[in-house]
């Protein structure tokens, strides 16, 4: 619906922050980098839990299921015990294995709607947390398993392997899952961004917006339900290989109803029906919490871990945070983050236009990825490399 | 992509009655839309006009009786299958979705074009071209229901008659060959009305299309349609040409209580 210049301009306005995330690595430690490969892999999942819930108004509680069959699905598939499959086929399958978990659910997905979808899937959570504790075999039980490095034609995105160093950098697993994640979120924003822009997206809007419209205008209501189930999970199953990687552990008690909401919760701060919205939420919600437990102590009325007193530590002070956070995110902008930036970008505009011509070269535009809460400074902190 | 020219099959409604919960709501109505004309459905307010559209368009399931279009009996089917045989709706009250102009009108496109969830999330050159086909004849639908200048505006942005305009382009970009309007112009004013009557009558002599109207306005009706249909109560009361309609006994009784006078507009409450 825009002419090619404005398609072009857009694409060179996502220039910068590619460039940026492509170059971080090179500036952030360890601890920086694990920070931003859990939020890439929350984006992804997010994403997936945007489409169905925020453009297709499908409430979903069960998004950590599908986390769960992904990450589960990876490690048995290429671990041992198991297939052993090569790590990048039984990544894929993962994905696909996630999309039929989907799939499986249909009947349910296709005909029940909204809310009581949502408590239809809170059966899914529970299920899948019963079923990882109980089948040992393939789940490793309680104490979950150790997750396979991935390997893609002799390179691992581990610490194994023949060491690596670019410029001078050496890259550990950190850099190495940095620069998988960041494939992996550019795959699912394109992808996702398409399929919102394109003939599947605007049904399932419209099926949000009235059934009947939707249907008497030629969609198939039920199987466009069902489809959005199958394309939510399997973007949370990319997300779960994703987390798996990351985590090198994968133990049932992270794949629990808190994670649903969690997911939710990003959706919904980032901004329903947004692709940049959803992952702005996701790091807003992975990150956060856990630059608030590591800073916790420079805060005021916070406790040094171990420290006892009346305060209260890190943990509850972290929570507290990002609970205010999140409270008075819903209340100053309502339509979440995505909305807030581009309200801001609009008033930007207004202002420069007011302020005379811009005169030469192309205004910066403010693009629709720029992504507020991302914790970059790099300039200030020096890198360390940390084993 | 132009609509075929061949003419549309009749369509054909035999007995349909509707009962909810102890009302009546449609009772045995018969009535055939010949191919190519305006068949106009009139009746007091709660009359079951509605509802008829509601049967027609597969939303609601009849109690008894069939509804034909050609060979297809769309009494059997779901409304997107309905919708994919070519027979397109408006509502009553405004029903639109989210989004631009453009938006709502490519939805309208939705049972032409092809393209599933793994082409279009890969942005297949199949996918984009034709993303691209039906965006263009999507345009030119809003030029021709004079919403060209509003293509890319959201439509909660538009005014009422702009909104009920769109309704109407989107149901002419599912090519369809069975068109039906609930109330059109209800709620717009003069020049509105006199832009939508134009565009329905210039849609159905190039089109070709059938045309089932649903409408209050006195005026319009007997300007557009061929036959006109009247039902009061559920009951279809009469059937003729708007002239002998007109002056039907069993018409003056239904919209007049009794009594004679001319059958003038009556505004829809809606
Ligand atoms: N879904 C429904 N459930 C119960 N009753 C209904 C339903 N839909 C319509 N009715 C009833 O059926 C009758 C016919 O309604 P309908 O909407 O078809 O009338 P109408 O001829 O379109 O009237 P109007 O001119 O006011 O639009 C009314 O008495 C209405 O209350
Ligand atoms: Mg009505």
């Amino acid at each position: 619906m825009s002419d090619p210049r404005s398609v072009l301009r857009r694409r060179a306005a996502l220039l910068p922050p590619v460039l940026l995330l492509c170059a971080l690595p090179f500036y952030l430690d360890a601890f920086w980098l694990r920070i931003g490969l859990f939020s890439m892999a929350a984006a992804v999942g997010a994403v997936g839990l945007g489409l169905l819930s925020g453009t297709a108004g499908q409430l979903s509680l069960g998004h950590a299921f599908f986390l769960a069959v992904g990450a589960y699905g990876y490690v048995w598939l290429a671990g041992e015990p198991g297939p052993g499959l090569p790590p990048a086929v039984a990544a894929v399958l993962a994905v696909l294995l996630a999309g039929a978990a989907g799939g499986l659910f249909s009947p349910v997905a296709g005909r029940v709607k909204g809310i009581y979808l949502g408590v239809a899937t809170l059966a899914l959570v529970f299920l899948g947390h019963h079923v990882l504790l109980t089948a040992d075999s393939v789940t490793g039980g309680f104490n979950g398993r150790s997750v396979p490095p991935l390997e893609v034609g002799g390179f691992a995105f581990a610490d194994s392997g023949p060491e690596l160093t670019v410029l001078g950098v050496p890259f550990g697993a950190e850099e190495r899952l940095w620069y998988l994640g960041l494939a992996l979120f550019a795959l699912t924003w394109f992808t996702a961004r398409g399929l919102l822009r394109g003939r599947p997206g605007r049904a399932l809007a419209a099926l949000s917006d009235s059934e009947t419209a939707a249907s008497v205008m030629g969609v198939h209501v039920a199987r466009y339900r069902s489809a959005a189930f199958v394309v939510s999970s399997m973007y949370a199953g990319l997300a779960g290989v994703l987390l798996a990687l990351s985590f090198r552990r994968v133990v049932p008690d992270y794949f629990s109803l808190a994670l649903s909401v969690d997911y939710l919760a990003m959706i919904v701060i980032g901004g329903l029906g947004s692709v940049a919205g959803a992952s702005a939420g996701a790091v807003f919600v992975t990150a956060l919490p856990l630059l608030m437990t590591r800073y916790a102590d420079q805060l005021p009325l916070v406790a040094t871990p171990g420290s006892g007193g009346g305060a209260i530590g890190p943990t509850e002070a972290s929570r507290y945070l990002y609970g205010a956070a999140i409270v008075v995110i819903l209340l100053r902008a309502p339509d979440g983050l995505h909305g807030l930036a581009r309200r801001a970008g609009a008033r930007l505009r207004r202002r420069r236009r007011a302020t005379g011509p811009p005169g030469t070269g192309a205004a910066p535009i403010p693009a629709a990825g720029t992504d507020p809460t991302d914790p970059t400074d790099p300039a200030a902190r020096a890198k360390e490399h940390t084993p | 992509m132009t609509a075929a020219p061949a003419a549309p099959p009749a369509l054909d409604v035999r007995g349909v009655t509707v009962r909810f919960a102890g009302l009546l709501a449609l009772d045995d109505v018969s009535f055939t839309v010949a191919p190519g004309t305006v068949h106009a459905v009139i009746g007091p307010n709660g009359a079951g006009k509605s509802t008829c559209f509601n049967v027609l368009s597969g939303l609601y399931r009849p109690t008894a009786g069939t509804v034909r279009l050609g060979a297809a009996e769309l009494t059997r089917l779901a409304p997107h299958r309905i919708a994919a045989l070519g027979v397109a709706r408006t509502f009553q009250n405004i029903v639109t979705t989210r989004g631009t102009v453009a938006d709502n009108l490519m939805l309208g496109r939705h049972a032409l074009s092809r393209a599933g969830f793994a082409a279009t999330a890969l942005r297949l050159p199949s996918a984009v071209r034709e993303q691209r086909a039906h965006l263009a004849r999507a345009r030119e639908i809003a030029e021709l229901t004079g919403l060209g200048a509003h293509f890319d505006t959201p439509v909660a942005l538009l005014p009422y008659g702009d909104r009920k305009r769109v309704e109407l382009a989107r149901a002419l970009c599912l090519e369809p060959r069975v068109l039906l309007l609930d109330e059109p112009v209800a709620g717009m004013n003069a020049a509105e009305r006199t832009r939508t009557t134009e565009v329905v009558r210039e849609i159905r002599a190039e089109l070709g299309l059938s045309v089932v109207l649903v409408e209050h306005d006195m005026g319009l009706v007997m300007r557009l349609a061929d036959d006109v249909t009247v039902l009061d109560f559920g009951r279809a009361v009469a059937h003729g040409t708007p002239d002998e309609v007109r002056r039907d006994p069993e018409v003056l009784r239904a919209y007049l209580g009794t009594g004679t006078g001319t059958g003038t507009a009556k505004e829809g409450a809606a």
